[in-house]
């Protein structure tokens, strides 16, 4: 019998979609699979995996999620790793390459037990990617899932990590850009969003009014919204420049949300920039949310009339995924994932500059019924393709694929 | 005594795209790697584009066409290639020498847009498609149309998309069935085979075929 899980994921994809992912999961029952990552809340993978573990259980899957450890000083290093990848200037001490290095030694050592009888290792990101090279008898495949834009890389840094990289059986990037010169298979597989999740889920407008009213946000005012952490690679501050440009056409709000993530020491000084750019404006919104804000986040989304996602560099951007589930246009620059998301003029609108954008958000404000239209089209365009039940279904099929002795592109399983 | 039916099975499929780590900057490098890629590679920009994220509002039926348009801004390029109908290539390499043979054309005149750098690299991706058996099976002429809109939108691609590039004759796996029922479907099998696939998502072309199928043998309760 489906349990009650299932049944609602059904309700949203279609009891035909649950059934061929319970038929693909029969075929990895018994054998055990891992995530490990470096943070259980905040962030992109930390709610991909809060999701996709229980969903995999469900599905009959052994999976666990384990977390690494790790102090500000390896933090640090791992923000350096993390924007040197998405291209920023930079080298890594000696000492940061062993912070780094004697971390992933630690952690190795306390999950040693149960990283080396699992028969599936999905390291996330470079946090834990040295792992690897400090398990001395694997038993089973071990994928590096980089969830970032290293389309082009800082080359130092890259050097650095593509050795404890290399190590690995396959890795997965989100899009074709971001793959690298590797010794293994790269596959391409984009991340996805919970439907049933507090974050996703369809709110009352009661309760979306509310939110809005316990925050202090007046609905009085058409409200343009970007939620995502204050990282200079979302650039916060270009979307205020935006919201300045459009204001003096249309008097609009502009929310700015962004959450805590335990593995980002750099939000902080960000935050104080976009403050010190907001300049007192009343019609401004900065929120700092903590990280299990995910129906305050839900209302936010649910309750504006356009979302921007204005980045520079982006892995995917879950959050444009989450807006256009609500039905909401997205201007997002046009970079990384979000070139997968948006279609110009379908969906949103991809845009290279604060101008650009703001022109764009403009012209959605005098056509009303564009908004509409478009929001229509980005809700259906995410559920025929970026729901973590899809996410599920090539994650099991790549790793099935991985056990075949077949050489050919074209195998029965 | 009545001939005996063979069943419809239905299938199950997953396109898992793999980055080959070649790309093209200008028209000419696209030339040159078109020979050298994978077979699941041409494949996987002529096909696979219908099982991933894609809108039929698409201007262009192939990744090549769509790069051309987007990132050369070749227009009349993109219209020659995307004019191309893969359906009618039995072999991989018959679609290689015909993307040689439109480009080597282009790269004929040596104009600006002949070595233009692209706004974005074309990223030649490969694939590995999988395929499994499933438990779901009909021999009734009036399951068809309920199985067919229960159907996953891969089992709907193996079956309808990938079905008319494994025939000889591009007859997708339901009308092949269908055949078996000669005089009943005669009508049915020259409406789906008039369907164009390019035009149209996989969910729209599932609902037209559902409906189709549902319009001339139908019944209330379904599949079993």
């Amino acid at each position: 019998m489906m349990s009650d899980i299932l049944k609602q994921y059904a309700e949203v994809v279609g009891q035909h979609t649950i059934d061929s992912l319970l038929a693909i999961a029969e075929r990895l029952k018994g054998r055990k699979i891992i995530h490990v990552n470096s943070t259980r809340s905040g962030g992109g993978v930390a709610e991909i995996l809060s999701c996709m573990v229980p969903l995999s259980i469900e599905l009959g899957l052994d999976v666990s999620w384990e977390v690494i450890e790790g102090d500000e000083s390896f933090f640090n290093c791992t923000k350096i790793i993390h924007n040197s990848l998405q291209g920023m200037a930079g080298t890594l001490s000696e000492s940061q390459i062993n912070t780094y290095n004697e971390t992933n030694r630690k952690n190795a050592e306390r999950l040693k037990d149960i990283l080396q009888d699992a028969d599936y290792v999905f390291i996330h990101d470079p946090q834990p990617a040295a792992i690897i090279g400090m398990i001395p008898k694997k038993k089973g495949k071990w994928l590096w899932r980089c969830h970032i834009d290293a389309s082009s890389p800082n080359k130092s840094v890259w050097q650095f990590m593509k050795k404890h990289v290399s190590a690995y059986d396959a890795s997965i990037f989100s899009i074709a850009d971001f793959a690298q010169q590797l010794p293994h298979p790269q596959f391409l597989i984009t991340p996805s969003i919970d439907p049933i999740c507090e974050k996703n889920m369809c709110l009352e407008k009661a309760e979306i009014l509310k939110t809005y009213n316990n925050l202090g946000i007046g609905t009085d005012k058409p409200i343009i919204l970007q939620v995502s952490r204050f990282d200079r690679f979302k650039d916060p501050l270009g979307v205020i420049e935006s919201y300045r440009i459009i204001k003096e056409h249309v008097d609009i709000r502009l929310v700015l949300a962004g959450g805590e993530a335990d593995d980002d020491p750099e939000t902080g000084e960000i935050l104080s920039q976009v403050r010190a750019a907001a300049d007192g404006d009343p019609d401004i919104s900065i929120l700092l949310l903590p990280s299990d804000s995910h129906r305050t986040i839900n209302a936010l989304q649910s309750g504006a009339d356009i979302v921007m996602q204005k980045s520079v560099k982006e892995g995917f951007g879950l959050t444009v995924t989450e807006a256009m589930w609500k039905k909401k246009p997205v201007i997002g620059g046009d970079v990384g994932g979000i070139r997968l998301q948006i279609i110009n003029r379908f969906n949103g609108y991809r845009v290279q500059t604060p101008e650009g954008a703001a022109i764009r958000i403009r012209y959605l404000l005098s056509h009303p019924w564009n908004i509409t239209k478009m929001g229509e089209n980005a809700k259906l365009y995410v559920l025929e393709n970026f729901l973590i039940t899809e996410q599920l279904r090539r994650e099991m099929t790549l790793l099935i694929s991985l056990d075949g002795k077949g050489r050919g592109w074209e195998r029965w399983i | 005594m009545g001939k005996k039916i063979r069943p419809f099975r239905f299938m199950e499929c997953a396109v898992l795209p793999l980055a080959t780590g070649i790309s093209a900057q200008t028209l000419r490098e696209l030339r040159s790697a078109v020979r050298g890629i994978p077979d699941s590679s041409i494949y996987y920009h002529f096909w696979g584009r219908m099982i991933r994220p894609h809108i039929s509002e698409s201007e262009f039926n192939n990744d090549f066409a769509s790069w051309v348009n987007n990132s050369i801004k070749d227009i009349k390029l993109a219209e020659v290639l995307s004019a191309i109908n893969p359906e009618k290539f039995q072999k991989f390499n018959e679609i290689r020498d015909i993307l040689e043979n439109i480009l080597d054309k282009r790269l004929e005149n040596e104009d600006f847009l002949s070595w233009k750098k692209a706004d974005r690299n074309f990223y030649f991706i490969s694939c590995k498609k999988l395929m499994f058996k499933t438990n779901r099976e009909i021999s009734k002429l009036e399951d068809l149309p309920y199985a067919v809109k229960k159907a996953s939108r891969q089992s709907f691609f193996y079956h309808f998309i990938d079905g008319r590039r494994r025939s000889p004759e591009c007859k997708d796996d339901f009308t092949q069935w269908l055949e078996q029922f000669p005089d009943e479907t005669d009508e049915t099998r020259k409406k789906i085979r008039k369907i164009d696939s390019y035009l149209f998502s996989l969910e729209e072309l599932k609902e037209q075929i559902a409906s189709l199928l549902e319009e001339s043998f139908g019944r209330e309760d379904g599949e079993k």
